[in-house]
């Protein structure tokens, strides 16, 4: 008797495991549909296009193109390369230099206790104020040093704004290991910056590899800052998702294609940090 | 050298060390961070937009009528009913959805990993594409209507999600919910798990039923780390902004499903009302620290 | 009747055998002891027993009922684990009425049975504290005092004292016993102590890979070792085992071991005829060889004193006999140090012989 009820709740868990894998893969499910279908296929409801093509990709990348008039991409005649060049770089170096400052001021933090009280709830506060509010000022500001359209100012923007994460997830690392091996190298003479090359680092490799993968993917989706900076340089990819959905409204197949290229890097990215996200690093190790 | 001398030079550098950790930060957050918040404070005492034919440095202090208009801002006021509404809805959906994945998904089974890297991958897609997903899901010739609501409920069932404010708003929750479900899940599963078998075990001996235990043992021990994800959460709610600019721009009727986030920025960027929108900011900003301040005390004692 | 039967008991996990064949029987208000060294499948037994295990084969009977199917729920059988499991976030007053309540007793009831079993395991004074704030010992009489609320029909007890230091642990040795009288249920309790073993239980089994090596009451154990394995593990410290052989030589029967002889002519009709191979091993408790300084016992044998270990009331004396090192234990005597001349006498009613290839005894 024991044994017919596990074979029912067996049964029960993976029809509501296929419920919910349903309810996952539908949007992005949707948007690869769309993105290989042709103009006369986006109002239909068929998953599969019946005549699949990639020119919505293609177009992405050579806008003289058009599909199905000259009407369309009016507003929109670039390729979606440089915008993708964009994300790149400032996700990149973006995080990049949130890697390098938040590491070490991680490291002064846990260690020795570097920048009191104030400096971790600043961290702290900086993550709970809607980026919204920093938008007025800053657009006075970048305006008065021309920053605005600068890779320059994305690019510390960026850094600026996930330094909390990055400070947050590697102290968690650095927390873990013992300080007394750094302690032993302390004491036979090296001085700190040497102890952090020589012992820190190998040992939270890991952590920090997975940290800075993070960071990116967090670079990578922002959104509010590149469309507050960017006029024509320095558009990112996501910036270029909104111009697109408000400019050629109804271009449902160029908006899912291009959706889905932005996706990519961000969910594979993900996959391979999923290990770190499980053991719980998501909410900043919080223990 | 002997001892002594070691452990002074040690002293020595450690501390020219501790500035130095954190002065790349110091540099990057006040360049970035702390002067935009001191013009933010100046601009807000003060009458000025870019319009305004003179620099910003040079606006008179005009005193607090713009603090003043906050308070009698209407839209404002909704922006912020609007988002605390948002807030209240989502966290527990995310939770309860979130604690029904957990379930789910304890104890082993063949295809464990794959389907956890399937519940997990919203959490990684940017929140623009998450938004314009279900934007093109939920068009009126898109997926939702053709699929379900039309086989259904026949041609008049469909809807226009969009120019219905209480609908857009519902599509806007509900991508917010199918992007963070994981996260909470997530957080809920490790808890979960951290439960010793022993205390199940010895619930079991004392004749409780699974859901039983659920209710008395488990939920209870998973209690605190559940309580953290939600504020966190929370937090991140409440400034949400990407998906509601892509899906509706805070439409229909200009401002229908404007969140705080949204109204600021337009505040900002759209009507150029610069120090006005400082002025909101500053207000915001306030109250969000003051409420963390007083939220995180009794939390910090438990987190220790 | 007897409140629990357990039939040819066998577990494998994958391609271990943890329970090989294990049948045991317990009585009402006896309490039996599971002893073994670590990975001897007592545990594994125990949880079977309990529910929490399915066994591979073999029957589990509780007052004479079949529950093989029954889940551990149902049972009606306390188990006590080895680290406790109290209920971290609830009282203690919770934890005990924890059981009480899944049986949807009424409130008034619950209150006064949780007064009563908290009285019985003097715990009144922590009725309002938390599980996580106990301490070790106060942490095992909630546990007991959990499943014993329920008034169970069987109690089961899962190396309860492991977890508590060694001065602590006399202490709780002698509260478990009095508790166990008290309470007066079917115990079936799990050790890798010998000593608990000794002082708790009415009877023991001794087990040793997924086999029980042998079943009886203590004195029996000690006693009559049946097999190698329970005459070392039993009794601290251990049996003299000395390799020897059995020699003839004019009518006389000797046990041989390098230059060491001991007559044992007294046995020779009992072990004629019993398998006797060249290779035996005899034993001999320590307290069973005297140690005096003079000879007054006409059977005493020369020993040279190697060490000697002082206990209080008794002496270990390690003694070099012919070549053959006997452990002997006995009252302190001060003239006695490394290297005194002493002599000691081999009480032969308490002699145990085993044959060294299938480790029996043979008497």
């Amino acid at each position: 008797m024991a044994r017919t009820k596990g074979v029912a709740k067996n049964i029960v868990r993976y029809l509501l495991l296929i419920v919910v894998c349903v309810w996952t893969l539908a949007p992005v499910a949707w948007m690869v549909s769309l993105s290989f279908k042709g103009p006369t296929e986006w109002y239909a409801p068929n998953l599969m296009p019946a005549q699949p093509i990639v020119d919505n990709y293609i177009n992405l990348f050579i806008p003289t193109n058009p599909i199905g008039g000259s009407h369309f991409f009016t507003s929109i005649t670039e390729p979606i390369t440089k915008p993708l060049i964009n994300s790149l770089i400032a996700a990149g170096l973006g995080t990049l230099f949130a890697v390098l400052v938040g590491f070490l001021a991680a490291y002064g933090v846990s260690r020795y206790r570097a920048g009191g009280t104030f400096t971790i709830f600043f961290t702290l506060l900086t993550r709970m104020l809607p980026g919204a509010t920093f938008v007025a000022p800053l657009m006075v500001f970048y305006s008065s040093i021309r920053f605005i359209d600068t890779y320059v100012g994305l690019i510390l923007l960026y850094t600026a704004v996930t330094l909390t994460y990055a400070i947050w997830l590697m102290k968690g690392f650095i927390d873990e290991i013992p300080p007394e091996w750094e302690e032993a190298a302390l004491l036979e003479g090296a001085s700190p910056w040497t102890v952090l090359r020589k012992v820190t680092i190998p040992l939270t490799k890991g952590g920090l590899a997975a940290s800075a993968l993070f960071i990116f993917i967090l670079n990578w989706s922002e959104f509010l800052f590149a469309l507050v900076i960017s006029v024509t340089q320095v558009t990112t990819l996501p910036v270029q998702i909104s111009k697109y959905v408000s400019a050629v409204g109804r271009m449902y197949g160029t908006q899912a294609s291009l959706g889905i290229i932005a996706t990519i890097p961000s969910v594979a990215l993900g996959y391979l940090i999923q290990k770190h996200l499980v053991t719980g690093f998501t909410f900043g190790r919080i223990r | 050298m002997s001892i002594t001398d070691r452990l002074a030079q040690w002293m020595g550098k450690t501390e020219s060390f501790k500035k130095l950790s954190t002065l790349p930060l110091s540099l990057v957050l006040n360049f970035v961070l702390i002067v935009p918040f001191a013009i933010m404070i100046y601009l807000s005492f003060t009458k000025w937009e870019p319009l305004a034919g003179y620099d910003w440095w040079r606006a008179p202090i005009a005193g607090i009528p713009r603090f003043i208009e906050a308070f009698a801002d209407a839209r404002l006021a909704w922006a912020l009913i609007r988002t605390a509404i948002f807030v209240a809805v989502v966290l527990p959906l995310e939770f309860l959805l979130g604690l029904g994945m957990a379930l789910l998904l304890l104890g082993d089974f063949r295809g464990k990993k794959a389907f956890t890297s399937i519940i997990l991958y919203p959490m990684m897609m940017p929140w623009v594409v998450v938004g314009l997903g279900f934007y093109l899901m939920f068009q009126y010739f898109g997926p939702v209507n053709l699929l379900i609501l039309r086989p259904v409920f026949g041609e008049g069932g469909m809807i226009d999600w969009f120019t219905d404010p209480v609908l857009a708003f519902a599509v806007i929750i509900l991508a917010d919910v199918w992007q963070w479900t994981p996260l909470m899940f997530l957080i809920i599963y490790a808890g979960l798990v951290a439960v010793p078998n022993r205390l199940v075990e010895a619930a079991e001996v004392l004749g409780a039923s699974p859901s039983r235990i659920l209710r008395t043992v488990r939920l209870p021990l998973i209690k605190p780390l559940v309580v953290i994800a939600l504020i966190i959460r929370g937090l991140e709610a409440f400034k949400v902004f990407d998906i509601v600019y892509i899906m509706t721009g805070g439409g229909p009727g200009g401002n229908l499903t404007e969140v705080i986030s949204l109204y600021v920025y337009k505040l900002a960027i759209v009507y150029n009302n610069t120090s006005y929108a400082c002025a909101v900011s500053l207000i915001i900003m306030v109250a969000i620290a003051l409420i963390t301040r007083l939220a995180i005390r009794p939390l910090e004692v438990k987190v220790e | 009747m007897p409140k629990l039967v357990v039939k040819n008991l066998r577990k494998v996990f994958g391609t271990f055998e943890a329970v090989k064949d294990v049948s045991f029987q317990v009585e009402e208000k006896e309490t039996l002891c599971l002893l073994g060294p670590s990975g001897c499948g007592k545990t594994t037994t125990l949880r079977i027993i309990a529910g929490l295990e399915v066994p591979t084969s073999g029957e589990v009977f509780v007052d004479g009922v079949l529950v093989n199917d029954v889940p551990p729920q149902k049972r009606q059988i306390g188990l006590v684990f080895q680290d406790y499991a109290i209920f971290p976030h609830l009282s203690v007053f919770e934890n005990i009425a924890y059981g009480l309540r899944v049986r949807k007793m009424p409130e008034a009831q619950i209150k006064t049975k949780v007064h009563e079993t908290a009285a019985l395991i003097d715990v009144k004074s922590i009725l309002d504290a938390l599980g996580k704030k106990l301490g070790l010992s106060e942490m095992q009489r909630v546990a007991i005092g959990r499943s014993i609320a329920l008034n169970p029909k069987l109690l089961l007890l899962d190396e309860p004292l492991s977890n508590i230091d060694a001065k602590a642990r006399e202490r709780m040795r002698a509260e478990l016993g009095k508790l166990q009288k008290e309470i007066g249920i079917a115990t079936v309790y799990v050790t890798h102590d010998q000593l608990e073993a000794m002082t708790l239980a009415d009877r023991i089994a001794v087990m040793k890979n997924g086999l029980i090596e042998q079943i009886g009451t203590t004195s029996e154990i000690y006693d009559n070792a049946r097999t190698l394995f329970v005459a070392n593990f039993i009794g601290s410290p251990s049996m003299n085992l000395i390799d020897c052989e059995l020699v003839y030589s004019e009518e006389r029967a000797i046990l041989k071991s390098g230059d060491f002889t001991l007559d044992i002519t007294e046995f020779a009709e009992t072990i004629k005829g019993k398998p006797k191979g060249k290779e035996l091993v005899f034993g001999i408790r320590p307290e069973n060889v005297s140690v005096d300084i003079e000879k007054t016992d006409p059977t005493a044998v020369e020993a040279e004193v190697q060490l000697v270990e002082p206990l209080g009331a008794k002496s270990i004396y390690h003694l070099k006999i012919s070549g053959v090192t006997v452990l002997a234990k006995g009252h302190p005597m001060a003239e006695v140090n490394v290297g005194s001349k002493v002599w000691a006498t081999f009480n032969k009613d308490k002699l145990h012989l085993f044959d060294k290839k299938t480790e029996e005894a043979i008497f």
